[in-house]
């Protein structure tokens, strides 16, 4: 089906995304002959009729009080440099999936296929290295590429078929040489001893070897985001050279005693450590509002508030959710997820969420690209692109947000990078 | 009817449906896929977003399948509950997945670690008290210092005000400067309303981790209970949960030496304080190359409390009193938790009588932080004479301004509040409050700039003598409103309740996409609520994600249908209807010419448009707005020239109109509000003008008044509940459109 393409440009005294990007550039990579910046959306559609793709050039393309539209070509001009970005293929693209849903209501309900790009003109006297300078900038690859110029023959994109799950052969017989190498080959999280328990029990219990579907959701089970495995590891205290901490380790060694006085010790492990306190003051009669389910993956307390005057019963749910490192290499995404994270987990348990705390750290934002460690994104970007996902998503959610921000001086710490977030939403449910 | 319920994060189907029950039955072909191409394992496990896993009993199934198309969601059977406990994947027809849950529930082999703790350096302790030569340079260095200067222009992109449930802005004062030290919000409630809200705050100082994470992890825990105590929640009531951070610990004892005291500090402060954590997160993959996160315990604090008593931050009057109470420190640099709890309960006896006007903790920044931020939301400045160390934070310390006297032995003046916009130490230094607002908002300008480069320019000021033209044909006691979500939508909730407080009824549909035949459905459904209604009013949100590159396409779209065109039309010209639009609902009113035109118009480049903020980023704060015209029954219960204190929340507010249209507007009267600055002139300066609307436009009605569009979210203040906001937040405006068919 043939392919339309169209390229918006915001009108003078309207493009402030691109006067925006021009001083950045020029502030944070030090380009000084960069001289403008033209941004293009350009869209690629099929799938429409040309009177239903009128209907939507002036409505839904654009808007003539603030954008230029240009059918099928742009005066690109030879002394630019252009380049364009897309989404990777699977990165999900509001844009385009926005253009196929406002399409879809003015074609009757028949849904085109629609792609969108970014296209930036690079205007001034630029060398080759400053250009990739700058598209390394704009350009992240975890989720973003460069697109072809070229207008395609055709939006699908095809897919093979994808080949049957594998088994792994000989899995249950493998020597540890063997296995340490299959290990190592795979990049699993779980340690080697893990994979030769896994070994054990496709051996003497499954008799069979296993799929390889079955290794890596175990390996997603047993892994530290899902089961808290550092939590959970046994701990063998060795030395504690502080007479101080060493009273406090006793007093939660005694706390234990009471709280295992009569059924099987927990290990000595940070989780332990963690939540014995509150096992303690409960038994010691404080926390009585608690509330607790057999179905629980956030904290709630009971309330009751006077509604209209009368009383009812609530349960406030609160819970803490972190994404540090996939918000640190892909800041936009990774905050949104870790936000829309923190939404549903509350959600599953029938709560409705009414606010969020979002508290950041990073290093200092001030500091210029030039002193970003290799492979990383600079603090100034990822504050910001973080920034942007949580807000993004969270005011589209409609989540009432308070945001802090802790800046670490390079001087007393590390230079990493880092960036966690962390949203606290706070829920109530009516109790059943 | 959900029996078990379940988020898909990391482990996709395997974890979240994984989860629900011991023995399951998963069909991998069922399971909807974002994109073709994925082969059974990727279908397993990889994370997917924006889905939930439920379950529900065989004969609930098709009722709950039909719930969900009604709010737009897809819902797909793909797994079964079996008695066996055992959890079994099928894709294209072959077993890939058959494990016993026995097995999975081990966790694996069993884990060792050691651990070895050494004392921390008390040399290079962060409590250590410094010696301070040049009070005024200390005092500048702290408050421009990254961790206490301004974050106002990241904070503003946050929505901080839909729920109409927000008790403090996240910035108090009539200036909005001062930030407040936690979060306070009211119960949501579908029927009603309840004054119980909650408080939340948070505690972590990463340079006390450095140090000692013991240490960091107590004064985490202290930080987070004593903001909340400073907002008015009582100390016994309070619930923590704690968010841990720290590098990969390897197999090195000294590594795991550091969450292990963090996770005793914090086990030693619930201990003595008798408050428990409930709940937390732990990360332990803070390491890149060589480096690694400063170990990290961050703190929340939360509770419920009565909203009517608690108390901000930011002075509120000059004359008062301000009051120092000061914990004590123990041994090795722990507070004393006996004198802190004692100071809890003075705190919280302080603000149940009502004596208080404002109250601060004292953290990192000392006095000299809290008295900065308290004075520069309502610039009120004051007068301190006292010996205390102004920069040592004095976690677990409070600053309150009282009114008249306090018998309370433990409480020490340092100072007062005066009327003057200055700060003036022990007679010797005096700060004048704009240039400290300018150091404090000077370090973050650049990468959360909150001020444009375009100079303010002169604004007329519009003050129409139009009068309402029009009047109900018949009176209706029960007005109908009809309010059309969208994809996108989020106002739905507030604006509901907004009309139905004011006594409509109110109907609300939601517009279906997911199936081609759902869009006529649709477009049926609405023009049957468009015929039954009075009012249609169009809330705000993000339609369509605000996309493609432009708010409000979507609806516009949806409206441009004939039928609903035509609908509209007769609504507004032979029904004496009513139209309002806020926020997104008035992009969408612009978009379609309803506003200022009265009617669906093709787009044309002379037509007035709503675009991006020249700041070129979300803003949400509040905003002055004047009524400039009386010409709409939308505003028939305010005074002309009154104005009001209203929230907004956009990225698109900036409205364009030509100069020559603008005249015509004003000449009819169809202006109906404008931003204005503290002396009720019209601004175009990004502090009262939040977006760069041309003649500071923030409304305009069609030309004889009866469809409204304003940026402004006057349904979530008219009940007036912010406690750090002065003015009137109440505009009237449901009440308007209501008593429009009642008297």
């Amino acid at each position: 089906m043939e392919v339309k393409r169209i390229y918006v440009k915001k009108k003078k005294g309207f493009e402030v995304e691109a006067k925006g990007l021009l001083s950045d550039i020029k502030e944070n990579l030090l380009i000084k002959q960069l001289e403008n910046i033209i941004i293009l959306n350009r869209y690629d559609v099929t799938g429409i009729t040309e009177e239903n793709f009128k209907k939507a050039k002036y409505t839904i393309f654009s808007e003539p009080q603030v954008d230029e539209t240009y059918e099928e070509m742009y005066p690109f001009s030879e002394k630019d440099n252009i380049f364009g970005v897309e989404f990777l293929p699977g990165q999900f693209d509001q844009r385009a999936n926005s253009l196929e849903e406002c399409l879809q209501i003015v074609a009757d309900g028949n849904r085109p296929i629609a792609k969108s790009a970014k296209i930036y003109i690079l205007q001034g006297n630029l060398t080759k290295e400053e250009v990739e300078k700058i598209k390394k900038y704009i350009i992240n690859p975890v989720d973003s590429r460069e697109c072809n110029l070229e207008k395609p023959g055709n939006l699908e994109q095809k897919m093979e078929e994808p080949e049957d799950v594998a088994i792994i052969e000989g899995f249950t017989t493998m020597t540890d040489e063997d296995a340490e190498k299959f290990y190592k080959k795979y990049g699993f999280a779980m340690d080697l001893a893990d994979l030769k328990f896994c070994q054990a029990y496709f051996r003497d219990t499954e008799k069979r070897d296993p799929t390889m579907t079955e290794m890596k959701m175990i390996d997603t089970y047993w892994s530290d985001h899902c089961r808290h495995t550092t939590f959970l590891t046994k701990l063998e205290i060795l030395d504690i050279k502080w007479d101080l901490l060493k009273n406090i380790y006793e007093q939660y060694l005694k706390g234990r005693n009471m709280i295992y006085e009569n059924r099987k010790a927990k290990d000595i492990c940070l989780m332990d450590i963690a939540t014995i306190a509150v096992k303690e003051l409960k038994k010691a009669g404080y926390l009585t509002n608690l509330d607790e389910s057999e179905e629980i993956n956030a904290c709630s307390f009971k309330a009751e508030i006077l509604v209209d005057g009368k009383p009812e019963e609530y349960l406030i749910m609160f819970k803490n959710e972190t994404h540090n490192h996939p918000t640190e290499i892909e800041p936009f995404g990774g905050a949104a997820t870790c936000l829309g994270g923190a939404i549903r987990d509350p959600l599953s348990g029938r709560v409705y969420v009414y606010q969020a705390m979002r508290v950041t750290g990073c290093g200092d934002p001030r500091k210029t690209v030039a002193e970003t460690l290799p492979n990383k994104l600079p603090q100034r970007k990822l504050t910001n692109e973080a920034a942007r996902g949580y807000s993004s998503y969270g005011n589209q959610i409609g989540l009432a947000t308070r945001t802090s921000s802790r800046a670490i001086s390079s001087k007393i710490c590390c230079k990493k990078i880092r960036n966690w977030c962390i949203s606290r939403s706070c829920t109530k449910r009516k109790c059943c | 009817m959900i029996k078990r319920c379940n988020d898909f994060g990391a482990g996709g189907v395997s974890v979240a449906i994984g989860e629900l029950a011991d023995g399951l039955i998963i069909d991998l072909d069922k399971v909807p896929k974002k994109y073709e191409g994925l082969d059974g394992t990727e279908l397993a496990i990889s994370e997917s977003q924006e889905r939930m896993a439920v379950v529900v009993a065989k004969e609930d199934v098709d009722k709950f399948i039909e719930l969900a198309e009604t709010e737009n969601i897809e819902a797909t059977i793909v797994a079964k509950v079996v008695e066996e406990p055992r959890i079994k994947m099928y894709w294209r027809g072959k077993t890939i997945v058959d494990l016993s849950r026995e097995f999975l529930n081990t966790n694996g082999d069993v884990k060792n670690a050691q651990v070895k703790v050494e004392k921390p350096d008390e040399e290079k302790s962060y409590l250590k008290k410094e010696e301070i030569k040049d009070i005024k340079t200390k005092w500048e260095e702290t408050i421009s210092d990254l961790n206490c200067c301004s974050q106002k222009g990241l904070v503003e992109r946050f929505d901080s005000t839909i729920g109409a449930n927000t008790v403090f802005m996240p910035f108090g004062g009539k200036y909005q400067l001062t930030p407040t030290q936690g979060m306070v919000a009211r119960i949501p409630t579908l029927k009603g309303y309840t004054n119980t809200g909650t408080i939340m705050t948070f505690g972590y100082n990463p340079y006390i981790g450095v140090w000692s994470p013991f240490h960091a992890a107590i004064y985490a825990v202290v930080e987070s209970v004593s903001k909340y105590v400073a907002i008015g929640g009582e100390y016994k009531k309070a619930y923590l949960t704690l968010q841990e951070y720290f590098e990969k610990l390897k197999d090195d004892p000294v590594r795991w030496g550091k969450p292990f005291v963090a996770l005793l500090g914090a086990y030693y402060a619930q201990k003595q304080l008798c408050i428990g954590a409930i709940g937390g997160k732990d990360s332990m993959s803070g390491s890149y190359n060589e480096l690694d996160v400063p170990p990290t315990l961050v703190s929340f604090c939360i509770g419920d409390v009565d909203t009517e008593k608690v108390v901000s931050n930011e002075f509120k009057k000059s004359g008062n009193k301000i009051m120092l109470l000061k914990t004590k420190m123990g041994q090795e640099d722990v507070i004393d938790f006996d004198d802190l709890k004692e100071n809890y309960e003075i705190i919280h006896k302080l603000i149940e009588s009502g004596k208080v006007l404002s109250a601060s903790t004292i953290k990192n920044g000392g006095i000299a932080d809290v008295i900065t931020k308290s004075s520069m939301g309502n610039k009120i400045g004051c007068k301190l004479s006292t010996k205390e160390d102004l920069f040592y934070p004095y976690y677990g310390s409070f600053v309150i301004e009282v009114d008249g006297d306090i018998e309370e032995e433990k409480l020490e003046q340092i100072g007062e509040t005066i009327d003057e916009e200055k700060i003036i130490v022990n007679e010797e230094i005096t700060f004048e409050l704009d240039n400290l607002i300018k150091i404090w908002e000077e370090p973050l300008e650049k990468v959360f700039p909150t001020r444009v480069k375009e100079e303010t320019k002169p604004v007329e000021n519009i003050l129409s003598d139009k009068k309402c033209t029009i009047t109900r044909k018949m009176p209706i006691t029960k007005p109908r409103v009809f309010i059309p979500i969208f994809p996108g939508t989020n106002c739905e909730y507030d604006s509901s309740k907004a009309f139905e407080d004011a006594g409509a009824i109110v109907s609300t549909k939601v517009f279906k996409n997911l199936k081609p035949e759902n869009i006529q459905e649709s477009i049926d459904i609405f023009a049957k609520e468009i015929e039954n209604a009075q009012i249609i009013m169009i809330p705000g949100g993000f339609s369509a994600g605000d996309e493609p590159d432009g708010s409000g396409k979507f609806i516009s779209a949806v409206f441009r249908n004939p039928k609903l065109k035509d609908l509209i039309y007769k609504h507004l010209h032979e029904k004496d209807g009513l139209m309002l639009g806020i926020c997104n609902g008035f992009q969408a009113l612009v978009k379609l010419g309803l506003v200022p035109y009265g009617e669906i118009k093709e787009m044309d480049e002379t037509m007035p448009t709503l675009t991006f903020n020249t700041i070129a980023r979300h803003m949400s704060r509040m905003v002055n707005t004047k009524v400039v015209s009386k010409l709409s029954p939308w505003f028939s219960s305010v005074e002309l020239g009154e104005e009001f204190t209203i929230p907004i929340s956009h990225g698109e507010g900036r409205f364009i109109i030509s100069e020559e249209l603008k005249k015509k507007l004003i000449e009819n009267g169809q202006i109906a509000t404008q931003y204005v600055d503290f002396e009720g002139n019209a601004s175009s300066d990004i502090l009262y003008n939040p977006n760069g609307s041309v003649s500071a436009i923030e409304g305009i009605t069609s030309p004889d008044g009866r469809v409204l569009g304003k940026m402004g979210h006057s349904e979530r203040s008219y009940r007036e509940i912010m406690k750090n906001m002065p003015g009137r937040q109440d505009q009237k405006l449901f009440e308007s459109g209501v008593n429009y068919y009642r008297y």
